[in-house]
């Protein structure tokens, strides 16, 4: 136990400091774009004052806004890991995530909902994905090689091969466009003030369209992965002493086999429901959700970099953590990796 | 064997890899023998799905990158007449019925438009003009009449009955329907008015009725198509209209214009106020032959509208399409010239077959001959139909799918180079070096790939060269994804240095490069070779994926993605189809392969399949 707690500790160090050299980095990056915010703050004093005054006017205003400062020290403001002008701390450790010039707001209130959103949605999509990739992926291991098996195999191919906005724009041509079951885009009726259940409804009718294809283009790579993990569990010995006692092949299967098979699955699972909210992008901008991916693209297209930069900031940390638990999860699943190795 | 030349040591390490050893062996010791990568691709090519993949991805990667050579895309290249047009090759498609008995042909943009000598007209092509007019609605009064005239301009279409009357339909919403007053007039008193000629351009249409008097109506604002004082009384005998210009040939004579504006092409050559015998016009220029069977042109000749090729006998007629033009001598040769995109100026050859009558019009050459066949040439249609601005989309997936496929195979080349070498270095010294580049990958690792590469490609991209934008993907798609590569070349080197024929080799005293060369890389090289081949498909899908969301390569460059990228629209969803369709289709058929390939190449070195 001891070990493991050194094992955390010295995780989470790694992570901090990878997390500063990235945030660095991008920092740097954000520094490339040719921004003035000095000028844009002063701009309209330019008719009102003489040119001197103007000049003086600009030069306090980049020195208010410490413009001039080295990179590092600017950086160390912005993290919050410097005194600012006012001598506080105050940048992204200490919660100030900066200022969304698109929505002239708090990146922290901008941010909220469509977090909360895209969390809602990805969610739902893995239990959908998990409900079919399961059972699935069991049967097929358990028939390896059978005609079932092979066709999963290829449709699972086809599946994760086929890139997901594809897989979109076939679903909105059939189920929104041919049959009418779905709208095509959207988040809920235009206009209505839907209470109780019939706003649920209405925005379940709106989101059961980017739901399926989420769950459909996880269907492929996950199934894949329970059929692997329960092949492999299944040829244990333990399965065969079970066959041989003359255990019924169902407890054979579903208790000795897949509570071993679990294990693996479960760790994919957490990376996989992480990876999902970078790539929502995707289907939030296809469908017109106001999720984390598509408030990201808006903020690059419309040059928001601090709302960007904060998003960005907010992806790493998951990333990073992310892979902590993964290795963590392997360790706590299966004894028999070590974490202290 | 002493006088045996030793080979060089890489084309020893080469033949090694893929050939083996030339030697006849016996079964056994084919199965001690066998290098691995002649046993990985036995079994590859056993698995008759990743043989077929292998396959469709070959034909595809041929077409693909020999395609643009013979299909080359201009990237300027715009056609407002060609938007949306969908696939097929109807657009010279005549109906039987007419064919026999033609009165009058006259093509439009996408579609063509015919009628009989019992009247009848018949409507061909792509007649879609916007979501509501289709011109193969055809009013009650036109099909109840005899019609004797007709005339097609960009959006509508003017005929005239039996008994003097115009009809016009499609859209009449730039008064395309609002005839000139005095023709108006001449046809309410019952007047029977045939004309001359008639002609139709955007919009417009002008006709000569058989009095020599010349009529213009349709959208004013557009063209130039008031008839200038000069010209009020002159009679003429034929008038030509093209886009938004048009040109007229006197009674005596003189090509006039009439127009009221001075530009390139109302500035007439000298020697055209007499003797001329006929005229046409492109959307460019204007021409005129003289009785001589001289062809003079004139206006912006900038494809190729004045290289006239030669011919037999003088010239006595000349039809204008778009931007070409189409002429008959008087020893019945076909001669076409100008712009040859579509194949309009190729001419057929007709020989003693005399031509009746020739149907010129935008990209489309009708010529019939005196044995009743009706000879076409020029665009017949597209084969996946056009994008939003008029753009063959068949040659823009050709095109597009070499940009892709070179950005994914360089991207996966670059993250092979910098895994490779960082795995390698790392597995074979291990200590602080393998401690060192496993944080780095690490880190790099630990990007959330997508907001990252939009990042870069947002902040770096926006201030470089559209082409220099190309290769910053390719970069960035290699340098973000080489980790995982690394940590598996490195594990390969770990786990294969503790083998058994390593420490075999190495207790024969051979040397440490012999064995890493001849001993561990053979062994590595066909993971890599799998790792490399699904991160193929891989970086295609994230190329395509920038590109759909808008930071990857940026249009008019084609590449599968960015070709998707207007698609997620209802209206092109619904109406539009093939503009997704297809591109959608072969892209999907691509990578699907890749994995196949790849899927069947990890199948194959994957020892427990060896089992025999």
């Amino acid at each position: 136990m001891f070990q493991l707690k050194k094992y955390i500790a010295q995780r989470i160090l790694y992570i901090v400091i990878v997390f500063l050299i990235i945030s660095f980095f991008m920092y740097m990056l954000y520094n490339l774009i040719p921004t003035d915010p000095a000028r844009a703050e002063v701009e309209h004093l330019k008719s009102e004052l003489k040119s001197e005054e103007y000049a003086q006017v600009y030069k306090e205003a980049r020195e208010r806004l410490g413009l001039d400062d080295p990179l590092l020290v600017r950086y160390g403001r912005w993290m919050g890991l410097a005194k600012d002008k006012k001598g506080n701390f105050n940048g992204l450790l200490q919660g100030n995530f900066g200022y969304s010039n698109l929505y002239k707001k708090d990146v922290r209130k901008v941010v909220k909902e469509p977090m909360l959103y895209t969390m809602f949605i990805n969610i739902f999509a893995t239990i959908l994905a998990l409900g079919i990739t399961i059972p699935l992926g069991i049967k097929t291991a358990v028939k390896k090689n059978s005609t079932f098996d092979k066709t999963v195999q290829v449709l699972s191919i086809v599946g994760y091969s086929i890139p997901i906005y594809i897989i979109a724009l076939l679903f909105i041509y059939l189920f929104a466009v041919v049959f009418r079951i779905f709208p095509v885009g959207g988040m809920m009726t235009a206009g209505s003030k839907y209470t109780g259940l019939k706003w649920f409804a209405d925005r379940m009718h709106y989101l059961g369209l980017p739901l399926i294809v989420m769950t459909l283009a996880s269907l492929g790579g996950m199934t894949r992965y329970v059929r692997a993990a329960m092949i492999d569990s299944l040829s244990m010995d333990y399965v065969r002493t079970a066959r041989a006692k003359g255990v019924r092949e169902k407890i054979v299967v579903y208790s000795h086999a897949w509570r071993n098979a679990l294990l693996p699955v479960i760790t994919v699972v957490i990376g996989w429901f992480l990876g999902i909210f970078s790539g929502s992008v995707i289907i939030e901008t296809t469908f017109g959700l106001n999720g984390m991916g598509k408030l990201y693209i808006q903020g690059l297209t419309n040059n928001d970099y601090e709302l960007v930069l904060a998003m960005q900031m907010f992806y790493t940390v998951i990333s990073l953590i992310g892979a902590l638990v993964i290795d963590l999860s392997y360790g706590l699943v299966d004894p028999r990796v070590r974490v202290n190795k | 064997m002493e006088n045996k030349k030793r080979d060089f040591f890489l084309t020893r390490v080469f033949k090694r890899l893929f050939i083996g050893n030339k030697k006849e062996l016996t079964v056994f010791e084919e199965e001690a023998l066998q290098s691995p990568f002649k046993m990985v691709l036995k079994n590859f090519w056993a698995n008759k799905l990743s043989r077929f993949g292998l396959l469709v991805f070959l034909v595809i990667f041929l077409i693909v990158m020999i395609g643009p050579y013979v299909w080359p895309v201009d990237l300027g290249f715009q056609d407002n007449t060609q938007l949306n047009v969908p696939p097929g090759f109807n657009m010279m498609k005549v109906p039987k019925e007419l064919k026999e008995n033609v009165e009058k042909i006259y093509p439009g943009n996408t579609f063509g438009v015919g009628v009989d000598q019992d009247g009848k007209v018949y409507v061909w092509g792509h007649t879609k003009i916007s979501s509501e007019i289709d011109l193969k609605n055809i009013p009650e009064d036109v099909l109840n009449n005899k019609i004797v005239d007709i005339a097609v301009g960009s959006d509508h279409i003017t005929a005239l009955d039996e008994s003097g009357k115009l009809h016009t339909w499609g859209s009449t919403r730039l008064k395309q329907d609002r005839y000139p007053r005095e023709l108006k007039e001449r046809m309410d008193a019952g007047e029977k008015i045939r004309f001359k000629s008639l002609a139709a351009g955007i919009q417009f249409t002008v006709g000569v009725v058989e009095d020599g008097t010349l009529y213009v109506w349709g959208n004013t604002n557009l063209n130039d198509i008031k008839i200038s004082r000069d010209y009020k009384d002159t009679k003429f005998q034929k008038a030509t209209a093209n886009i938004n210009n048009f040109l007229a040939l006197t009674e005596d004579g003189a090509a006039v214009y009439i127009g009221r504006q001075k530009n390139a092409l109302s500035r007439i050559p000298e020697g055209l106020d007499k003797d001329v015998v006929d005229i046409a016009s492109t959307s460019f220029t204007n021409a005129a032959i003289k009785s001589d069977g001289s062809v003079v042109i004139w206006g912006n000749a900038m494809r190729g509208e004045r290289r006239i090729p030669e011919h037999e006998g003088k010239i006595i007629k000349i039809y204008g399409g778009r931007n070409h033009y189409t002429a008959l001598t008087d020893q019945n040769e076909l001669i076409s010239w100008g712009d040859g995109r579509y194949n309009q100026n190729k001419a057929p050859n007709v020989g003693d077959d005399k031509v009746v009558d020739i149907f010129v019009g935008n990209y489309q050459n009708y010529a019939l001959t005196e044995s009743g066949e009706m000879k076409t040439w020029g665009l017949k249609g597209f084969l996946f139909g056009t994008d939003e601005y008029g753009r063959d989309i068949f040659k823009r997936i050709i095109n597009g799918g070499k940009v892709t496929m070179t950005v994914g195979a360089v991207a996966v080349l670059i993250s092979l180079v910098i895994g490779v070498v960082l795995g390698g270095l790392a597995g074979y010294f291990g200590g602080w070096t393998d401690i060192i580049i496993m944080r780095i990958a690490e880190v790099v690792g630990g990007l959330p790939f997508l907001p990252f590469a939009l990042i870069l490609s947002a902040i770096i991209g926006t201030r470089i060269s559209p082409e220099q934008r190309m290769y910053l993907i390719m970069i960035v798609l290699g340098v973000l994804s080489w980790p995982g590569l690394c940590r598996l070349v490195r594990a390969q080197i770990f786990a294969q240095r503790e083998m058994e024929f390593v420490t075999a080799a190495q207790a024969m005293g051979l040397k440490e490069s012999s064995i890493v060369f001849k001993h561990i890389i053979p062994n590595v090289i066909s993971v890599i070779l799998v790792s490399a081949t699904l991160s193929f498909a891989t970086s295609m899908l994230t190329e395509s994926t920038l590109s759909y969301l808008g930071f990857g390569i940026s249009p008019p460059k084609p590449t599968w993605g960015n070709m998707l990228k207007g698609a997620n629209d209802s209206i092109v969803i619904q109406q539009y189809w093939w503009r997704w369709v297809f591109t959608s289709l072969i892209f999907s058929i691509c990578t699907i392969c890749i994995n196949l390939i790849g899927d069947g190449l990890r199948d194959a070195i994957d020892p427990k399949s060896n089992e025999r």
